[in-house]
């Protein structure tokens, strides 16, 4: 059952909250999702599917709270899923016939200014064990394989994963560099290579500025889906789901057994193929990659994995300048992404996507009539999507 | 189950103890009493042959829950490794920098152990370098293995 072009996205929304500011997550979540509703031209009580992918606490708890009449359809995606899977999930949910209107939200509590958190390479991994750092969570007796190492953090793992690429390829730091650099001027600050490159390595080989900052506040993003028929009666232009996929091969997300051609990757090669199948074009056809950039080196690996150039030459393909914004063959991440930006786990990528499509970005890419999403690389289930001007 | 104080170093450019026992079961007991004895041993299903690290309770390629721990060589290669610069927990602090690895070692294709690179300078690590196993014994319940140039 392909889903090619047969469930539209119809409305969009975005919330904040500021550090201060004491907002429920589910609150922020319910702002959204009016937004993204009154965006669409539809109403509350027309939502039949909820369709989450991680971190947007209890669907049915939200219909509940922001009087959703019945649901047809609640569910929830696993593991580090984003936003790109959520769409794949409503899609389903619609093209199976369960209900006509779906929403999908991302939301995120408020974190104190002055938190401790302060970037994803400090978010915690891994960290099990009694008494590893300190910690009091039960721990399987496997984990005693690891924990000792003191890979404690997402971006300890990530960096793993960079280094044996960067290794393989004979990749410079200064190619994730200008993955950096590049996001920074698409969102329009400045950041220069010498500055890049003088920033001391938190963990090598990567430093804060190829980690994302995490989000001093609450954010939520909402995104209203339908049937493409019902689409074109609605408030504005339409922009179809082409294709979309989750999963990856499992082995992908263990140090212990990746196997080593697949090590230096993404992941999202698994899913290329397959998502541009359903969709019907190919890597040259994308107008605006939305590409899910937690952490730097993860860009350059998505875009081998999606075909935009050979493996292992993404870093000269974005040295080129093919991913600005001004005049770059495939803009990637106009609006400066998660790395510009904060970690907000990728229903941010899609609100860009349709902005793009509709032509109502503020970093417009001129003539963008397809767009590519991407979202956890390196943990299943990943996802993507290809979104499309009707 | 208490934490270890940061104390000792045995090896240049360790990580904080975060175990002060292996914390193990009757299933993985066998590797840390072979580590006590300074032995490297791999898990490996005694079914089907198939290394499984870690030894989980059933074989991913054939679902046996038959176990058990071949004695390997102790050399290896470093597959990928990470220099931690910025501790994540304070008590880290006298620890950094320090080099985590995945280690492919010898006699156990399929399987890495993930582990450090001690006793040389984070510099001095290179992706292909070869290793070889050195034993950190904690205190009498836990020798854990790291890996330094061989």
């Amino acid at each position: 059952m392909s889903l090619k072009d047969q469930v539209a996205v119809v409305g969009i929304g975005l919330t904040y909250a500021a550090p201060d500011e004491a907002v429920a997550v589910g609150d922020l979540a319910i702002l959204a999702a009016e937004a993204a509703l009154d965006d669409a031209g539809l109403d509350r009580r027309d939502i039949q599917n909820l369709a989450w992918a991680t971190g947007a606490g209890d669907p049915g708890g939200m219909a509940a709270a922001m009087g959703v009449p019945e649901v047809s359809f609640s569910a929830n995606l696993t593991s580090g899923a984003s936003g790109a899977g959520s769409l794949m999930l409503a899609a389903t949910s619609i093209n199976a016939g369960f209900g006509d209107v779906c929403l999908s939200v991302i939301s995120f509590q408020p974190i104190p200014a002055g938190g401790a958190r302060t970037s994803s390479a400090y978010r915690a991994n891994f960290v099990a064990g009694p008494g590893a750092y300190g910690g009091a969570m039960a721990a399987a007796p496997e984990d005693a394989f690891t924990t000792p190492a003191g890979i404690s953090s997402q971006g300890a793992t990530q960096a793993l994963i960079a280094n044996r690429y960067l290794h393989e390829h004979k990749v410079p730091r200064e190619h994730l560099g200008e993955v950096v650099v590049n996001q920074r001027a698409n969102a329009g600050d400045s950041l220069t290579m010498a500055e890049y490159l003088s920033a001391p390595l938190i963990v090598g080989p990567l430093s804060a500025y190829d980690c994302t900052p995490d989000f001093e506040g609450g954010f939520s993003a909402a995104v209203i889906t339908t049937t493409a028929a019902r689409a074109r009666d609605l408030k504005q232009p339409v922009v179809l789901i082409g294709g979309a996929v989750t999963g990856g091969t499992p082995s992908h997300a263990t140090p212990f057994q990746m196997p080593a051609a697949s090590f230096g990757s993404s992941g999202h090669r698994d899913l290329a193929a397959p998502l541009y199948e359903m969709a019907d074009v190919g890597a040259q056809d994308v107008d605006v990659a939305l590409i899910d950039d937690d952490f730097s080196p993860m860009v350059l690996m998505q875009l081998e994995d999606y075909g935009f150039c050979d493996f292992g030459e993404a870093g000269d393909y974005v040295a080129r300048g093919n991913t600005r914004l001004e005049g770059g063959k495939v803009p990637v991440n106009p609006h400066g992404g998660n790395l510009s930006r904060a970690y907000v786990k990728g229903l941010n990528h899609v609100f860009e996507a349709v902005e793009q499509l509709r032509g109502t970005a503020r970093n417009q890419v001129a003539g963008a009539d397809v767009a590519l999403v991407t979202g956890s690389p390196a943990s299943i289930p990943l996802s993507a999507v290809i979104l499309r001007k009707a | 189950m208490t934490t270890t104080e940061p104390a000792a170093k045995p090896f240049r450019n360790m990580p904080a103890p975060v175990l002060s026992d292996p914390y193990a079961d009757a299933r993985t007991q066998p590797f840390w009493d072979a580590a006590k004895r300074e032995e490297l041993v791999a898990p490996k299903c005694g079914n089907c042959g198939t290394f499984r690290m870690p030894p989980t309770r059933f074989c991913a390629n054939c679902l046996s829950e038959e176990l058990v721990y071949e004695p390997i060589p102790g050399t290896g290669t470093v597959f990928t490794f990470i220099v931690v610069r910025h501790p994540l927990n304070p008590r880290a602090a006298d620890y950094v920098p320090f080099m985590p690895a995945a280690i492919d070692a010898d006699g156990a294709p399929g399987i890495r152990f993930i582990s450090n690179v001690v006793d040389c300078e984070p510099e001095d690590v290179k992706i292909g370098m070869r290793v070889k196993v050195v034993w950190n014994h904690v205190n009498d319940a836990l020798t854990l293995p790291f890996w330094a140039p061989a």
